[in-house]
């Protein structure tokens, strides 16, 4: 009960604080005092609230790719485990589930864009469809790696095994959590991928997508997106998380790591510009790079004598 | 054995009488008969499928066929419902679709007849267990198809197209010839279970048996790289005999090699390897190429490729399960490969079926002339949507029921102790997630650019909705889709003799073990369903009394955007194709722009298939080549021909006197 509750709040809240460090962090970078943490739960309720302008264009894909893509994000959340309370659901083989619910997401966004016949919004699909050709293999590399390594096909059997099993998997799990933050990066839409910030239709891919929605169905898409920020993140802390904590010493570092990778997030896009379109896929593919070095290190470990 | 006698019966007869008939009564024949074939047909097939005995006859026929034995096991009875139910649907379909054709009159007989002769010959080849009556049937079936493909011969494309495919198939069939040939002259019979004692007597003979078996049959299947003729025969036929060809016939390559597994017990760890590695190859080869095209039922060819690649992986994944003594790993590779043999029938179909309305109302099949046909035909474009969601594998539909068995299994596979096994799956695994969302990639583009958005080009009249006869299908088919996918242990009753066959197991431990595995995916997809609804609850809610306005489009502005401003299909695809040019030649033909005053210029891409490119284009040059030396006997003198007799004889009378 008490787990659930705990993973209903972090749903509810997490997504809003998580873009919000990410922008109070980009915010003092240049100088600025930065709108308040939670601006964009605000957003969220001021959306909710709001009427709809809708391209005459549209038929009912559009009306309901927002909603397929916010539940398919929502599923994915509840699969996910959290350090020191667990997933509200999790089965064996709950990682197929998990990526493949958040490409039926994905499909409904594509074909959203593509409903309104816009020459941006279709340039959007595009992109976000191949990126995604890229990052969706990786993951399975990289998850395939880890049952490989602790022999659970679980995401909550992963992880517990995952830390308590020797040294050397600090290798593999460090390579991992910079695996997951380029998927991040990428699935978030953010810098160097894409940036959220640009006013120039041609360089986006996700903002330039969501043209045309407006009102819940906006409110819906910005707060799914973050949602699935925070779901990598997880992901990621899990495997920073030592084992044998108690549950709530687990859980509150877990959201010092969650509150850390936003930050991280907000440097690099304070750092670094956004890469030129035509060289994404090279950094996409440092994933699948990385995916497969954590691959050989769990092969060359588990089958050596360590 | 009564019931599917009369089945079979009655399908043939079916196509002759409405090929005798006269004006509509031929399309009421043809869709009556097998409507009533199928249901003959359906007490066997569910008494079988669930566990009943299996129902047997025995012919003696003189030599070469000796004794025929005619054998529903549950591997027959699943391919027979699939390919008796893809009949019907299709004779249903085409209801409608021919009329288009009416004018021709002998063209529909020989339409409706080659039809029944196709299905017939299918049930007939997938009950027998003997090699003559095999092949005799699998040639009845290559040719009934070779003169469906060529309906429209008057089309030089779908003249080529044709000859093409009979080509293919008539090579493919060499391959089976020689093997069962070979086979029956080792037995001394040509029955099958004969074949049995000779796969387990010798294991370097079954080696390469197989191979000439996995050659013969993956010809037809469509496995890289015979799968040429894909591509060329599927745009030439009639929508409703590309369903059944990509639905129903491809299948019974696959229905092939699970025989001979059957046979052959158990197999070498290498062939294990390689029916994966050729499988994964297909999927991924397929679905890039299904990407480059702009050809709707091209593209659909080469999706059945990257199916097939599916299907082929998990059959490859039941073997390595075999050879490296896994049942876990053999009963996922089975169960995986027949239900997407299964769903493929499905989805395949439907997308076929909607894109023959497509064909009807539009007259095109290229994509980039296509779009906002959602708001013409909506029951088309819902349909196509599901059976497109379905194949890419999403949850909630079947496709990802039949990926979540190979993907399991493959997850096993890693925790398997033999290296081989794990970077195989571990490749596998990758690979099929590289397919998945490729086809998502594919399918977006195809539903978007076609259904969604404005028309790019005028229409000639306005696109109207499919008729009831179209729609049917589909939506019958649609309902299987959606039913298999929300809840996979509906399947299981069906799957459970037939998979249990194949691996080896008790039927009722494969079913506790499938029920084990997909219970939690049961509930994770109800709690699914249970978030949507409350999602739209909460939208509408939201949005009640609020008010929304209709405008157009944001363009950047820009006051007098046109249709063609969209995005096209080329240009969705292109950022990916550039990734791929390695392995997607394209042929690029440019027209620059010249002088201050330029006239014309035009810019052309034709995809191209690799296969084609590098082994069979420089192949059949080579062979025509070597023909060409002996074209001067060809001078068409008729003199010339009277010697060549003359000395022909000449030789012979030598010979005769000579060695005798």
């Amino acid at each position: 009960m008490m787990e659930g509750l705990i993973v209903f709040v972090l749903i509810g809240f997490a997504p809003f604080l998580f873009v919000g460090i990410i922008n109070r962090v980009k915010a003092i970078w240049a100088g600025r005092r930065g709108a308040p943490l939670l601006q964009s739960l605000y957003d969220f309720v001021k959306l909710m609230r709001k009427g709809q302008v809708v391209s005459g264009t549209t038929s009912f894909v559009f009306r309901i790719g927002p909603t397929v893509y916010l539940g398919g994000v929502l599923l994915a959340a509840l699969l996910t485990p959290v350090p020191g309370a667990g997933a509200v659901m999790g089965f064996a083989g709950d990682f197929l589930l998990f990526a493949y619910v958040l490409g039926l997401g994905k499909f409904f966004l594509i074909l959203s864009a593509m409903d309104t016949g816009s020459s941006f919004e279709g340039m959007g699909a595009s992109r976000e469809a191949t990126f995604s050709t890229i990052v969706e293999p990786a993951f399975f590399i990289l998850i395939g790696s880890l049952v490989l390594l602790t022999g659970h096909l679980s995401f909550e059997g992963i992880f517990q095994t995952l830390n308590a099993i020797s040294g050397y998997t600090v290798l593999v799990s460090s390579l991992s959590v910079l695996c997951l933050f380029l998927m991040l990066l990428t699935e978030g839409a953010r810098v160097p991928v894409d940036d959220p910030n640009t006013h120039l239709e041609l360089t986006m891919i996700h903002e330039v997508m969501v043209l045309d929605t407006s009102g819940p169905d906006l409110a819906f898409i910005q707060y799914a997106s973050a949602l699935k920020m925070v779901v990598v993140a997880t992901l990621m802390a899990h495997l920073l998380v030592p084992p044998d904590l108690p549950a709530w010493a687990s859980t509150g570092l877990y959201l010092a790591l969650l509150a850390a990778t936003a930050g991280a997030v907000g440097a690099v896009e304070s750092l670094i510009a956004r890469l030129r379109m035509s060289h994404v896929p090279q950094f996409i593919f440092l994933m699948t790079a990385l995916a497969w070095t954590v691959f050989a290190s769990v092969l060359f470990f588990s089958q050596g004598d360590f | 054995m009564t019931l599917v006698l009369a089945g079979l019966g009655l399908v043939f007869s079916g196509g002759a009488l409405a090929a005798l008939a006269k004006g509509n009564a031929g399309r009421l024949i043809s869709t009556i008969t097998t409507l009533a074939s199928f249901l003959l047909l359906l007490p066997p097939i569910y008494s079988v499928l669930t566990g009943g005995e299996t129902r047997q006859m025995v012919l003696q026929w003189s030599e070469p066929a000796g004794m025929v034995r005619f054998v529903i096991d549950p591997l027959a009875a699943f391919f027979m419902f699939i390919i008796a139910l893809g009949g019907w649907l299709s004779a249903f379909y085409s209801m409608d679709y021919m009329r288009a054709y009416r004018e021709d009159a002998q063209g529909l007989s020989a339409y409706y007849f080659f039809l029944h002769l196709l299905i017939a010959s299918m049930l007939v080849l997938v009950i027998v267990q003997n090699a003559f009556v095999f092949l005799v049937a699998w040639e009845l079936m290559s040719l009934a198809s070779f003169f469906l493909v060529s309906f429209e011969n008057g089309k030089e494309e779908v003249r080529k197209a044709g000859l093409y495919y009979l080509v293919a198939m008539q090579a493919g069939a060499a391959f089976l010839i020689a093997a069962f040939a070979f086979m029956s002259f080792k037995a001394g019979s040509m029955d099958f279970a004969r074949f049995s004692e000779v796969f387990h007597q010798d294991a370097g003979l079954s080696l390469w048996m197989f191979l000439l078996f996995f050659v013969g049959f993956g010809a037809k299947a469509g496995f890289f790289p015979l799968h040429t003729w894909l591509p060329l025969a599927h745009p030439a036929a009639p929508s409703p005999v590309s369903a059944i060809l990509s639905g129903v016939m491809i299948k019974t390559g696959i229905y092939g090699l699970l025989r001979i597994l059957l046979l052959m017990g158990p197999p070498e760890k290498g062939l294990a390897m390689m029916v994966f590695l050729v499988s994964l190859v297909s999927g991924l080869f397929g679905v890039m190429n299904a990407i480059a095209q702009r050809d709707i039922k091209k593209l659909l060819a080469y999706s059945s490729i990257e199916n097939i690649g599916i299907i082929g992986m998990g059959i490859g994944l039941g073997m390595l399960g075999q050879a490296y003594g896994q049942p876990g790993l053999t009963v996922l590779g089975f169960s995986g490969a027949l239900l997407h043999v299964f769903n493929h029938f499905t989805f395949k179909s439907v997308l076929f079926y909607g894109a023959g309305v497509v064909y009807a109302r539009v007259h095109t099949r290229n994509i980039e002339d296509l779009g906002g046909l959602i708001r013409f035909m909506p029951w088309t474009a819902t349909l196509f949507l599901i059976a497109s969601l379905a194949i890419s594998g999403l949850p909630a539909l079947n496709g990802f029921v039949g990926e979540f068995a190979l993907y399991y299994g493959m997850a096993t596979g890693l925790l398997s102790a033999s290296p081989g096994v794990i970077l195989l799956s571990l490749v596998g695994i990758a690979g099929l997630a590289f397919i998945g969302v490729m086809a998502v990639l594919c399918f977006t583009n195809v539903f978007g650019v076609s259904f969604l958005g404005v028309n790019r080009r005028p229409f000639a009249h306005a696109p109207g909705e499919a008729s009831g006869w179209m729609l049917l299908p589909m939506g019958l088919l649609s309902v299987l889709i959606v039913l298999i996918g929300l809840y996979p242990p509906i399947t299981f009753p069906f799957l459970q003799q037939v998979v249990g066959s194949l691996a080896g197991e008790a039927a009722p431990a494969l079913r506790t073990e499938l029920g084990v595995l997909y219970a939690p995916v049961v509930r994770a997809i109800g709690l699914f369903a249970l978030i949507l609804l409350g999602l739209f609850l909460l939208r509408s809610w939201m949005l009640r009394n609020k008010r929304i306005a209709v405008f157009k489009t944001w363009d950047c502005g820009y006051q007098a955007p046109g249709s063609r401003f969209q995005y096209t299909a080329s240009s969705f695809a292109a950022p990916f194709l550039s990734l791929t040019r390695a392995v997607l030649p394209v042929t690029r033909r440019l027209l620059r722009p010249q002088g201050l005053f330029p006239e014309d210029a035009s810019f052309e891409s034709r995809p191209r298939d690799l296969a084609d490119v590098v082994l069979f284009s420089p192949l059949l040059g080579l062979l025509r080549k070597f023909f060409g030396l002996f074209t001067w006997i060809q001078s068409g003198k008729t003199q010339r021909y009277i010697l060549y007799g003359l000395v022909f004889l000449l030789l012979v009378i030598i010979w005769i006197v000579g060695g005798g």
